[in-house]
């Protein structure tokens, strides 16, 4: 594809550090590099404050020369502190960043090598929650948390110094609310945090209600359940904004209590000092600058209340993504090496599997030669669709039971397997690229010339390159989501070109036809036999116009063979076969009456109007 | 729009996507950066859900004045008792200045939570109002709207963007407005006690405002590119994590990787950009204070008149309260923003013009007196027997312009009779239902229900003389119960009983656990087929319409079920007019009549009897189904 970043340069994402220790390790540099900026600010900080002391001291006693050189020091000093804060955080956040990069791709990476027991347990959104929200958590952990406890440190200590200096007593007496100013900081952010939990389940609540409102809006309006469901709403609704002013309450209590304790330190250290100025036991310069460190000192103490809950959260989170991490991958390479050359021979001998307790295929064996072909049909949930995943290696094959060229495809690499057993799933699952991108999805290198030669004759071989040409763009249309939508049986066929393009040793098709009409059914059936001419050929299907074009046919019926032999045979038996035949060709007729013409005028038919009002 | 677009073309420039569909896919992604969101019109439309609460917000503005002057008086105060702490009695002074402090400190902070939670509250009840608003605004839509627009979207305005807007309110966003004259009052406070010295002291903000405000600008800059780019990669990764069979059958992982890699840069590099632009913001309004302070220690130094302790102290804290509003400020108008895009959204969707076609005028009247009616009971089916219980007259309709489905279609039902739609798929059996209950409007003809046009009825009268059952049931979350009772805040379990009970389906439902109080999960993937379609016969019959409606009802039942179902709705028809629309024939041996639907016409009617013996397209269709085979054809109908 040719797409590759500088970053990605140095290792491939598999073999990134993905523990919170290696990665804090990894960014060290960083880290130590961001403490010690932070470190430099805060005693820019405090020596400023101390040049503000000698320059009010100065100003009122009236020493001029003194107060400007002074002021000058001190301007000085705040701007050169504000390019190191710019520094700390810049450094501090991009660890942060780097973190969350490598995390990510590693997540990704770890993603790919896990099965589909493992995607049937875990649902996308559940995966997309943690890729997301979760990795944000981590991130605000190794960056912003980072950042605030050594920032929080260092600017402590830079104030309390100053502060120190000017008077060890009034400095004592400043600090009688701290601890109290922290303890209120934590127990308001593990209520907040519940609270908004809280507020977060009710407002799922309502979407769901929502959801299923407007899912079911068909039914709403038949039954006139409007008002009914509005009822509805409206309390789910009340309960959320309950919820909302809960929280409310708490957010609004919060700022008051906060200001009311810190003022009161505040007030204290205003009484006091003045006291201590009269007395003459401090100087109005040093009631300025303990002054100004004390005004400094109020974010890192709040900072630090609630930094416990960043590390908490972000430890949490980390646990979530390490469910991922720590997934064993149950389908992995075989120890055989990569064969020569594959010619297509498969044999699937007493083949069983179940998801967890619930057996859906059923010790099931049948042989097809190299460039023979095969149909399996069964109704829905007879697990022919398993059949084709297990023979893919989607779902973990167990051992001895599936056979490329008479070698277990368990022992074979994940790679030849997966290229010599070409897949087309059923539900066409396009990529919300170009239509060019996603036929062409198996090739090397998609930008090359020829290569849209290739993509071009796949797509004509699945007929549905006339299609594609009709679209605003051709084969340069976005399908996907946003894009323009394709017909469901465009989307098969596009999917279908995908697979044909590929041009594999063994073609396994799960259900080409189900989103097509007639007429494109018999392009594709076309299509299918062509293709069975040149390679071995798996067809999953329940339709028998299809499967009759096949060798042999095998049925299945609650995940085990029912029946075997070619088309003719099964027809003759009277069995499951025979009826699906039956059942599909009365469709079939039923559906060209419907096409006919049967005008009410037509002197063919008369309209019989005896019933009429 | 055009600088984003620059902006995007040079992100282009760094991953080198080269080759043909380049820029269609690039075109395709940017599409999802929006433009510039906020717009005072937006605050306009909200005024009308404001206005109910406007007098919270107004008090809570009030105390937000009341605040500010508060804080503005502490500095001053102290101020003249430090001054007047060496002259004599200054002690007492001080303590004097020290009570008066600590006054103005306690009001200070009593009014500052009902300042903050009579804002949230106004917030959240407007936006709830709001909430409510758009659901009913929903539920008036045509029905078409639906099929052109996806759920989730419209779940996310109800939900998500709504509550955008409400974090304005619940965040004090809003109360950077106050701030504005907050900031005022400090500026004169200032110049009153020192206007020389405040100039000075304000020389350094006009250079400040203007790199904050270059800064702001990128950060906006780089904020719409994280969010393109954040979309971009959820995006990618929610699509591999759901095609994850079609990326390991082909074999992509490596190469999957090696694009997620480039995209996951990308969003990192934004990131980054985002990083040193904000900090930038961060470490100069940190500084600005200090710069402030700077300016007017060394003025004073220069100056020939002399400041005074008590005013400079007065000035150190003025600038800390000064800058305080300014440190927030991104962080409000990031929020601000945010809830003018939701609100855009939500008004976006609120100017839709699909309409549902109400009744007549005064609808709402009449729905009301149609709910008495209802109450009374349905009185229609023991009316005048000489008036159908629906007809329809040369109907005419279309989904899409000029694409008849039902052309000139003309039958009608008498009250109890039982009447049956066939025709082969497409002929627009199931059309009839839409049009019946006015789900869809009919271009031209007239559909009467009990002698009276459909457009002359309320909606809600008009539907309650229906009940259907069909083919794909919807359930909703709740219980079975719930289900069948639907539109009942309260199930009434005896009639749910009994509803059960004469579709012989209650021992089926009382065996599971929870009985019929069992759970109904989301689109009631807890339930077969089968026993949706039970649920959906129940809820028909607890409903006990005049009129009856089975849409290919037993198109998804397994055989068993079939025959289960069979037994039961001759008791479901009795004494009420029924319509059974039926791909299968076998369904509708009960009819009194049937009426035969081909390509939209209605082409034959008559009983059973009397169709095969016009040899028509009735007959081709019986022939069709049950000739071929000895064996009934029902037996095998799950095939598909």
């Amino acid at each position: 594809m040719g797409i590759k970043d500088a970053n990605a340069a140095g290792a491939a994402p598999v073999q990134y550090p993905i523990g919170l220790w290696d990665q804090f390790r990894k960014n060290l540099p960083l880290y130590a590099g961001g403490a010690l900026l932070l470190i430099v600010q805060q005693s820019l900080m405090a020596y400023g404050d101390l040049r503000v002391r000698v320059a009010t001291n100065s100003i009122v006693k009236g020493d001029r020369a003194t107060a400007v050189t002074a002021a000058a020091t001190f301007l000085g000093v705040s701007i050169t502190a504000a390019i190191v804060r710019w520094g700390s955080r810049i450094t501090m956040f991009t660890g942060g960043r780097n973190v969350e990069y490598e995390l990510r791709a590693g997540l990704l990476a770890r993603l790919h090598t896990l099965g589909g027991s493992f995607f049937r347990k875990m649902p996308t959104g559940e995966i997309m929650s943690r890729a997301t929200n979760d990795l944000t958590q981590v991130r605000l952990l190794l960056g912003f948390g980072i950042l605030n406890v050594i920032g929080s440190v260092a600017a402590l200590v830079s104030a309390l110094y100053v502060m120190g200096t000017v008077s060890g007593r009034l400095t004592l007496a400043a600090l009688v609310t701290m601890p109290l100013l922290m303890i209120v900081t934590r127990s308001f952010s593990t209520k907040m945090f519940q609270r908004t939990r809280e507020n977060q389940e009710a407002i799922g609540k309502m979407s769901d209600r929502v959801l299923a409102s407007l899912a079911g809006v068909r039914v709403v309006r038949s039954f006139a359940l409007e008002d009914a469901e509005i009822a509805t709403f409206s309390s789910a609704n009340a309960q959320y904004l309950e919820k909302g002013l809960s929280l409310a309450r708490l957010r609004g209590s919060m700022g008051p209590l906060m200001g009311a304790i810190s003022s009161v330190g505040i007030l204290v250290v205003v009484w006091y000092g003045g006291y201590l100025i009269h007395g003459d036991q401090i100087s109005p310069g040093d009631f300025v600058s303990f002054f100004m460190a004390l005004l400094r000192l109020t974010w890192p103490l709040l900072a630090l209340g609630f930094v416990a809950s960043i590390i908490q959260r972000g430890r949490a989170a980390y646990s979530r993504l390490q469910q991922i991490y720590d997934a064993v991958p149950d389908i992995v390479d075989g120890p055989l090496p990569a064969p020569a050359s594959v010619r297509g021979a498969l044999r699937v001998s007493h083949l069983s599997f179940a998801h967890g307790k619930r057996t859906v295929v059923d010790d099931v064996s049948f042989e097809v030669p190299a460039g023979g072909s095969l149909a399996i049909v069964g109704r829905t949930g007879s697990g022919k669709s398993t059949i084709a995943m297990l023979l893919a290696r989607l779902y973990p094959t167990p051992d001895d039971s599936v056979f490329l060229d008479g070698a277990d495809i368990c022992a074979l690499p994940l790679r030849t397997v997966r290229a010599s057993i070409g897949y087309a799933q059923q539900d066409a699952f396009l990529f919300s690229t170009t239509v060019a991108r996603n036929v062409g999805y198996a090739l090397e290198d998609a930008d090359s010339p020829d290569a849209m030669d290739h993509v071009r004759r796949a797509a004509e071989e699945a007929s549905v390159l006339e299609e594609v040409e009709g679209l605003p763009d051709g084969f340069d249309t976005v399908v996907g989501e946003r894009g323009v939508q394709l017909s469901g049986g465009q989307r098969q066929r596009v999917a279908l070109a995908r697979a044909l393009l590929r041009e594999p040793p063994v073609l396994v098709l799960d259900d080409p036809l189900s989103a097509v009409d007639a007429k494109t059914e018999a392009a594709i059936l076309e299509a299918i036999d062509r293709q069975a001419e040149d390679r071995t050929m798996l067809l999953i299907t329940h339709r028998v116009a299809a499967a009759r074009r096949c060798d042999r046919v095998v049925v299945l019926d609650g995940g085990r063979v029912v029946e075997q032999g070619t088309h003719d045979e099964l027809v003759k038996n009277g069995g499951l076969y025979a009826s699906f035949a039956e059942e599909q060709q009365i469709e079939q007729d039923l559906e060209a009456l419907g096409a006919m013409d049967f005008a009410p005028d037509s002197s063919s038919v008369p309209l019989v109007t005896e019933g009429a009002a | 729009m055009s600088e984003i677009a620059a902006k995007s073309a040079t992100g282009a420039d760094k991953k080198p996507r080269k080759g043909r569909g380049a820029a269609a896919l690039d075109k395709f992604h940017e599409e999802a950066s929006l433009g510039e969101s906020y717009d005072s019109r937006m605050l306009l439309r909200l005024w009308p859900f404001l206005r109910p609460h406007g007098g919270s917000m107004a008090a809570s503005f009030l105390f937000l004045l009341l605040g500010s002057a508060l804080a503005l008086a502490k500095p001053l105060v102290m101020s003249g008792a430090l001054d007047a702490i060496k002259a004599p009695g200054g002690e007492a002074a001080l303590t004097r200045s020290g009570v008066i402090l600590a006054c103005l400190l306690v009001v200070e902070q009593v009014i500052a939570f009902p300042q903050m939670y009579l804002m949230q509250l106004a917030g959240a009840r407007a936006m709830s109002d709001l909430r409510l608003h758009v659901f009913k605004f929903l539920h008036t839509r045509k029905l078409g709207f639906f099929d052109k627009t996806p759920v989730g979207r419209l779940v996310t305005r109800v939900t998500n963007d709504v509550d955008a807007i409400n974090e304005m309110f619940a965040s004090g966003a809003l109360n950077a407005f106050g701030d504005l004259i907050r900031l005022l009052g400090i500026v004169v406070v200032m110049l009153s006690l020192d206007w020389q010295l405040s100039l000075i002291a304000f020389a350094a903000v006009p250079p400040v405002a203007i790199g904050v405000n270059w800064t702001r600008r990128r950060i906006r800059d780089a904020f719409r590119e994280i969010r393109v780019k954040t979309a971009r990669m959820n995006t990618y990764l929610n699509e591999q994590i759901s095609g994850m069979a079609v990326v390991q059958a082909y074999a992509r992982e490596e190469e999957s990787a090696e694009e997620f890699n480039a995209i996951n840069a990308a969003y990192r590099a934004a990131n980054n950009r985002s990083i040193v632009y904000d900090s930038a913001l961060d470490a100069a309004i940190e500084m600005v204070s200090r710069v402030c302070l700077a300016l007017i220690l060394w003025f004073a130094g220069v100056r020939t008149t002399t400041v005074t302790f008590g005013t400079l102290f007065a000035f150190v804290w003025y600038i800390d309260m000064f800058f305080g509003p300014i440190r927030d400020l991104s962080a409000r108008y990031t929020l601000l923003q945010s809830a003018m895009a939701g609100a855009e959204r939500v008004f976006e969707l609120l100017d839709n013009k699909d309409e549902d076609a109400a009744g007549a005028k005064g609808a709402e009247d009449a729905a009301a007196a149609a709910k008495t009616a209802k109450a009374a009971g349905a009185p229609e089916r023991a009316a005048d027997a000489s008036v159908p219980a629906f007809e329809m007259q040369h109907v005419v309709f279309e989904y899409k312009p000029d694409v008849p489905v039902l052309r000139d279609v003309t039958f009608a039902a008498d009250a109890g009779e039982k009447i049956a739609i066939v025709g082969a798929t497409g002929a627009g059996k199931s059309t009839v239902t839409a049009v019946l209950l006015r789900l869809y409007e009919i271009k031209s003809g007239a559909v009467k229900v009990f002698g009276k046009d459909v457009r002359e009825l309320p909606r809600s009268e008009l539907r309650s003389k229906f009940a259907v059952v069909p083919q794909d049931v919807f359930l909703f979350p709740g219980t079975v119960a719930s289900n069948i009772a639907a539109g009942d805040a309260e199930p009434d379990m005896e009639k749910v009983t009994r509803a059960l009970r004469r579709i012989d389906a209650l021992d089926l439902f009382e065996r599971r656990e929870g009985g019929v109080l069992a759970p109904v999960l989301e689109r009631g993937a807890n339930f077969s087929a089968g026993e949706r379609q039970l649920i959906a016969f129940a809820r028909a019959l607890y409903r006990d319409p005049p009129i009856l409606i089975l849409d290919e009802a037993t198109a998804n039942v397994d055989s068993d079920t079939e025959a289960r179902l069979q037994r039961a709705l001759d008791g479901a028809m009795k004494n009420r007019t029924a319509l059974v629309i039926a791909h299968r024939l076998s369904t509708i041996r009960a009819a009194d009549r049937i009426v035969v639907f081909h390509r939209g016409r209605v082409v034959e009617q008559g009983t059973h009897e009397a169709l095969l013996a016009l040899e028509g397209v009735y007959a081709r269709l019986h022939k069709l189904q049950f000739s071929r085979t000895a064996a009934p054809p029902s037996s095998q109908t799950s095939a598909a």
